[in-house]
């Protein structure tokens, strides 16, 4: 019998971009839908006040923030399949989201905004004597760490975002998945954004992978491991490469009083070289719990992030450090609240929510160029958000996997957020 | 080609688990200097900025500052010149001068005729700021150059004469790093000559002399070009190739050659190494550090006696500091060299560089200057938290810009 002839659709094999019930998901049966697909979209109203910002200055901000449209498809009987997301952050967030101690694309304390063109993957999937492959290519997520923020409980990103994911990258990755294991590896280019509308440098393609492990045990919990090789991410070529480590732990149930949480621990290595010129890392735990009407959702991040040189805009930093070294390394411990409310009229899901947040912010190095205390002006610094969730269509449940590498989703239809938790 | 073959196998997570998340490391491994101390005549303080370069000129010596100091939540940007009066035991600040949408002046020198003095300006946009010496403790603004081609900063900028022109050589910041060359003939309105993307990943300094232009390009080593004293048809507007030469990382594992800074020694004692040896500084960023806490990188000593074909020959290496800019004192042989959290260090460089025992030899076959016995004194080095970024000798005393605490005049060194 030949590999095509044994070549059967499960839904393992294109989680992620089919509208197949859970339970036909979690089984494996052959899907008997030759096309399927469906499109959401959402954004987010937020107000935000952060105190102090920067400079002993309190800030008070409106947004518009994570609209986009999110499409999938399936056709052939699942053997192919497609997902593509815009996101609109380049139009309504060019100058940031504030957000203390966020990092990236030349921003600081201000989250940056996604490309217009986030994520655009075609899959191919099937199996083979009961093991589920998938070949995925596009612009999208690499094989590395754990979801997209934009998909988990709180509108504030966390510090480690650039430490935990790798998006927007030209990417082909390979999975298979044979009971409750998946393997994934990818190749990407190593080059970061450089703005929402720049496409990544498809010269550089295949200079940078990545490999992840990732076991669905029958407890409900999820287990990765994931490693990653970047090559100078900053810079067009010659800049600092980076070797990175993710693992985590993630759980998602249907019902219970927790409905999701997630335990993860990441880890970057600047390097010049094999030299690793400074270790970045982060431990993260956050978790969301039915208490009916609303979702509570608690998150502690502890985190290092490097310092750049700012610019005259003091969120905005040069691009890669000066002379390739930065001026300092910060600690971030931060506590995360959230509080959210579902509700649906129509097609129309409104979730209106409440975040409030407080960070500690401490230098690693003595001298530095950057002392928290000093630049902000106080010793810790908190944020209180407001703002309501819109999205008309079938929620997305997880961001950052393609295709056999798709764990099963437990609740498809999950009340509180975007996100489903 | 995919960077598979050179990467940690994928245990590694799970080795890494047991790390903490917590693992930096300000420890420099700086051990304290034992011979011979460049002593300290005086200093001034300066601590509302992060100190830059230093260029003195008679009895004024000019400074530059560097990045965003903060205090109680005022943060003060790299903005200002300073002047100094350097006639006294201690420098004395009698003024400055603030230069507008600027977060760093990296660099500073006066011409040679001593009639203008040259500021860069970063980040964005990035120019250079040219000022009238007629009364030098009171610079007056000709002009600012800023152009598309000065975005996003110009990190250096060389002032120098090429067969009776006077110019300005930039060196622009990435992401698009290139050299600009700018004609200062009417500093009121410099003209561009030049412009050239160049370096791996960017071009940081260059050194002029005798129609020679040397270009340090980082990973892409050294350069020499002719610009008008090479014999090759070059010339500011043309620059012509000659060699180049790659040297070595302060560390094998470290990669490529992070070339910072160049100079091309003459030795008015002459002879056959009289015009032989180009420096090469190399910066490298510090091992669990940053800037003011940690730096890496050697001297490199390049023989030019083949143009065309320039060979790494000697090195000088301090454990747990790393070189920045250099002046030398050509009469006496003597390169000071600015080595940040090591202080300064004095160098004898006159003689054959290239020739040594087997006792005096790395493993590549380069001679190493310590154990040539080269090393003449440091400075500062053991005078508490430093971090030198330059140095200048100005025929008596080393002047050197500490970018925590201020200026310091130190005492020349001994032969």
């Amino acid at each position: 019998m030949t590999f095509g002839a044994r070549l059967r659709v499960t839904a393992v094999g294109i989680g992620l971009l089919t509208t197949l019930p859970a339970a036909a998901q979690m089984s494996g049966h052959d899907s008997t839908a030759r096309a399927s697909g469906g499109v959401r979209i959402q954004a987010v109203g937020l107000v935000s006040r952060v105190d102090p910002a920067v400079a002993n200055r309190t800030l008070t901000e409106a947004y518009l923030t994570q609209p986009v449209i999110m499409a999938h498809g399936t056709a052939l009987g699942g053997h192919v399949a497609g997902v593509l997301t815009l996101d609109f952050e380049g139009l309504t967030l060019e100058r940031g989201q504030l957000t203390p101690g966020a990092y990236g694309e030349g921003y600081a304390d201000r989250r940056h905004p996604h490309t217009y063109l986030h994520e655009a993957v075609a899959v191919l999937a099937g199996a083979f004597r009961g093991t589920g492959v998938s070949l995925a290519g596009g612009k999208g997520f690499v094989t590395f760490g754990t979801d997209d923020p934009m998909m988990r409980p709180f509108v504030a990103y966390p510090v480690n975002h650039h430490l935990a994911q790798i998006l927007e990258r030209y990417v082909i990755a390979g999975a298979v998945r044979r009971g409750p294991v998946s393997l994934e590896a990818s190749l990407f280019n190593g080059d970061e954004p450089l703005s929402p509308g720049a496409p990544p440098d498809a010269s550089r393609f295949g200079d940078s992978w990545a490999a992840r492990a990732t076991l669905d045990s029958h407890l409900g919990v999820e287990l990765q491991g994931s490693y990653a090789f970047v090559t100078s991410p900053e810079l067009v070529s010659g800049g600092l490469d980076q070797r990175k480590w993710s693992a985590a732990a993630r759980v998602d149930r249907s019902s219970g009083p927790i409905r999701y949480a997630l335990v993860e621990w990441a880890m970057t290595d600047a390097l010049v070289g094999d030299v690793t010129t400074n270790r970045f890392s982060s431990v993260l735990a956050e978790a969301s719990a039915d208490a009916k009407p609303v979702t509570l959702s608690l998150r502690y991040e502890n985190t290092t992030r490097p310092e750049e040189q700012r610019l005259l805009d003091t969120f905005r930093t040069s691009r890669s450090p000066t002379d390739l070294s930065i001026i300092g390394i910060t600690r971030w411990q931060t506590v995360t609240g959230a509080l959210s409310l579902s509700r649906t009229f129509g097609k129309l899901d409104v979730a209106p929510f409440a975040e409030v947040a407080y960070a500690r912010p401490t230098e690693e190095l003595t001298p530095s160029a950057f002392e928290p205390r000093e630049f902000y002006g106080a010793s810790s610094l908190w944020m209180l958000s407001g703002g309501v969730r819109l999205g008309v269509g079938a929620r997305h449940q997880r961001m950052g996997r393609y295709g056999a590498a798709m764990p099963n989703v437990a609740s498809s239809t999950m009340p509180g957020s975007h996100a489903g938790h | 080609m995919p960077s598979f073959v050179r990467q940690t196998p994928f245990i590694a997570p799970l080795l890494a688990l047991s790390l903490s998340a917590c693992s930096s490391d300000s420890s420099t491994g700086l051990k304290p200097f034992t011979g011979t101390p460049l002593s300290v005549v005086g200093q001034a303080e300066m601590t509302a900025r992060y100190m830059a370069e230093v260029w003195t000129q008679g009895n004024v010596a000019y400074t530059s500052t560097w990045g965003t100091r903060s205090s109680g939540g005022v943060s003060v940007p790299g903005n200002a010149v300073h002047i100094w009066k350097i006639d006294g035991a201690s420098p004395v600040l009698t003024d400055s001068l603030i230069i507008e949408n600027a977060t760093t002046l990296g660099d500073i020198q006066v011409s040679d005729d001593g009639k203008l003095l040259v500021v860069a300006t970063e980040r964005a946009n990035g120019s250079i700021v040219i000022y009238s010496l007629t009364n030098p403790l009171k610079p007056t603004r000709l002009a600012r150059y800023e152009t598309p081609n000065t975005t996003n900063g110009v990190h250096t900028a060389e002032v120098a004469r090429v067969n009776g022109t006077l110019y300005a050589f930039l060196s622009i910041d990435t992401p698009s790093a290139r050299l600009v060359i700018v004609d200062l003939s009417d500093p009121a309105n410099p003209k561009e000559v030049f412009m050239r993307i160049m370096g791996a990943p960017f071009i940081h300094d260059v050194y002029v002399r005798d129609g020679l232009l040397f270009t340090a390009l980082w990973n892409d080593g050294a350069t020499i070009w002719d610009i008008g004293g090479g014999g090759k048809g070059g010339t500011p507007a043309n620059p012509v190739q000659i060699g180049n030469v790659r040297t070595a990382a302060w560390a094998a594992s470290a990669g490529g050659s992070e070339a910072h800074n160049i100079w091309w020694f003459h030795d008015p004692a002459g002879g056959a190494n009289a015009k032989r040896f180009m420096f090469v500084g190399e910066e490298a960023p510090g091992v669990g550090g940053g800037t003011l806490s940690s730096s890496n990188g050697d001297i490199h000593v390049v023989d030019i006696s083949n143009m065309a074909a320039p060979k790494e020959v000697a090195f000088y290496h301090v454990d747990g500091a790393g070189t920045h800019n250099f002046s030398v004192d050509e009469q006496r042989g003597i390169l000071y060299a600015a080595y940040y959290n090591g202080g300064v260090r004095a160098l004898d460089i006159r003689g054959d560089l290239s020739s040594c025992t087997a006792d005096q030899k790395a493993s590549d076959g380069r001679c190493d200057l310590k154990k040539m016995g080269r090393e003449l004194g440091a400075g500062l080095q053991n005078n508490g938290n430093v971090y030198i970024w330059g140095v200048h000798f100005d025929g008596s005393y080393v002047y050197a810009s500490d970018m925590l605490r201020g200026l310091w005049k130190l005492a020349a060194a001994d032969r």
